[in-house]
């Protein structure tokens, strides 16, 4: 065996290198416990505030894998809340639409009427009540706070450990990336036959990107000598991981900032375009200088492209348990893959451009949306198939490489919490 | 609401575009879709010779249009802009299926019409 080349993998001795077990996908066992000692005492991300810029305005997120549904509220003093969508006085469900705006809440059963703090504010016929304490039954809340503008919702109450201090060590060094600059967002929701983690785990390696997306990016990404896409660099944590990912300069999906910052960056993006992808070459001469902002590449925070490759095409970004951040020079991506079932996954993929000023700028980004959303489409080809398969039993063991140590870290991740919250548990 | 009638209202065919793009006047009937649920489903159900006729056509004359529809800020475009828009933003429809795939599904991809685009997402842009 070579050992010239250094593994990524030496970094993390505690993972290991040998075969993971493909279990943890396909047990109803497993997912139950992830459901009680991770999903139903972790921090969960439920949309952005502009979402719900008003007063009044509110959001209901539909949470099997915390068997909820909580509605996520603006009050009348801009604070963002969220609480569970169960009515105090015989249980229905109050919000029965996905979103909408409201002055305040009324059950649909009874009329009971609660405000935007969820406090029970009015009861017809509460005469006829028994000793009803309306201060102590407002709906029931749940734990909410915001980071980088990303709502954050946590079933315990009071949290064992706030947002910040469950973010801060792995993500602080990306905050200040310009989100509030990326405000053209689009949205795909999908029900997918396959477990959670299979789903995030075709997004946490660049392994596949020469097969999977040969077709289509996979000239978008910077082989090495061998023809391989070895990532920058590879960040593991208790629980968050990050991975930094190189792009060909010469293409226009492999160097998106050429889009907004146009000279040499634009120049370079076209040399191969304009022979093979003409029609992104198009778009991107009708783009330049359309977008809304500017995004200086050396404005961007600290902690993003960390190995400081001149030719960064992006980071992936994993925050505990389910959410897929990755942030590019001047649009970013956010998917989330919440189970609804040991083997089912909502999947919601969101991408965020910069409001373009003028309708060649909308071109691009429609170019730039159609790519991204066929290349998940060739992401998603597999996982039903894996999940198919795995759940045979043929195959009780995977083999992953340095590259795929994102991979490996989170069946990590997801066996410490587990052992972790389940041994509290058993110690109250 | 009568589906009926507000689809015919809103019938694209009747826009007429400039002289400098009557060339594009066939395809405004088919391509001039306002979504892009719209724009997939008319990708997979038309032929690849008239997915390629459409993208010649619109690569033939592609930076004059851009520059045509360039010309006013996006929130200020007319009915005529916004007909030449929505052809370009099909043209990003079937991008893929001409520079990647040489048919009109993602090879081997995931069914589209399961992957649905949420058209009322509250932040997607008007256009």
């Amino acid at each position: 065996m070579s050992t010239k080349r250094a593994f990524i993998t030496d970094d993390y001795p505690e993972l290991g290198k040998g075969p993971v077990p493909v279990e943890p996908y396909i047990s109803p066992e497993y997912y139950e416990r992830e459901k009680e000692h991770i999903f139903k005492k972790t921090w969960l991300e439920v949309g952005r505030v502009e979402e719900i810029p008003n007063a009044g305005d509110y959001m209901v997120k539909d949470l099997a894998c915390a068997d909820a549904s909580i509605i996520v509220v603006r009050n009348k003093k801009g604070q963002i809340n969220a609480m569970h969508n169960v009515c105090s006085h015989r249980v229905n469900q109050i919000a029965y639409e996905k979103c909408g705006t409201t002055r305040k809440f009324s059950c649909k059963f009874h009329g009971w009427a609660f405000d935007l703090d969820g406090n029970l504010t009015g009861v017809p016929e509460e005469e006829c009540f028994f000793d009803l304490d309306k201060s102590a039954n407002g709906l029931a809340r749940v734990a909410c706070e915001i980071w980088q503008g990303f709502i954050f919702i946590n079933m315990q109450p009071e949290p064992a450990q706030s947002l910040e201090d469950f973010l801060k060590p792995m993500f602080g060094s990306i905050e200040g990336y310009p989100f509030e600059k990326l405000t053209s967002g689009f949205s795909w929701v999908s029900e997918v036959e396959c477990n959670w983690k299979l789903a995030l785990d075709a997004f946490q390696e660049a392994y596949h990107v020469a097969y999977i997306h040969g077709l289509s990016i996979a000239d978008a990404v910077e082989k090495d000598e061998n023809g391989a896409m070895p990532p920058l660099g590879a960040l593991c944590g208790e629980y968050h991981r990050r991975l930094s990912l190189s792009g060909n300069q010469k293409s226009v999906y492999g160097n998106p900032k050429a889009m907004t910052e146009g000279g040499a960056a634009f120049e370079e993006a076209l040399v191969e375009a304009s022979k093979s992808k003409p029609i992104s070459a198009a778009a991107l001469r009708g783009a330049v200088g359309s977008a809304m902002h500017d995004f200086p590449i050396e404005a961007l925070p600290e902690g993003m492209n960390w190995t400081k490759s001149p030719n960064w095409l992006f980071d992936i970004n994993v925050v505990f348990p389910d959410l897929y951040l990755s942030l590019r020079p001047n649009y970013f991506q956010c998917y989330t893959f919440r189970p609804t079932a040991y083997n089912r996954t909502r999947v919601e993929c969101r991408v965020f451009y910069p409001e373009m000023t003028t309708a060649g700028g909308r071109f691009f980004v429609e170019y730039m949306k159609v790519a991204l959303r066929d290349v998940l489409l060739e992401d998603m080809s597999t996982v039903e198939r894996t999940q198919k398969a795995a759940e045979t039993g043929a195959k009780r063991f995977m083999f992953l490489q340095d590259n795929e140590v994102l991979v490996r870290h989170n069946y990590h991740a997801v066996e410490r919490m587990l052992e972790r919250n389940a041994a509290q548990a058993a110690a109250e | 609401m009568n589906m009926i009638a507000t689809s015919q209202a809103d019938h694209p065919v009747n826009v007429q575009l400039p002289d400098a793009f009557q060339a594009l006047q066939a395809y405004v009937g088919v391509w001039a879709l306002a979504t892009e649920t719209e724009r997939n489903i008319q990708r997979h159900r038309q032929s690849m010779p008239s997915i390629i006729a459409f993208k010649d056509a619109m690569m033939a004359q592609i930076d004059e249009l851009l520059v045509f529809v360039n010309r006013k800020p996006l929130a200020e475009i007319d009915e005529v802009e916004t007909t030449l828009l929505k052809l370009l933003l099909s043209l990003a429809e079937i991008a893929p299926t001409v520079e990647c795939y040489n048919q009109q599904e993602v090879v081997y991809g995931f069914d589209p019409r399961r992957f649905v685009a949420e058209e009322d997402f509250s932040l997607k842009p008007v256009y």
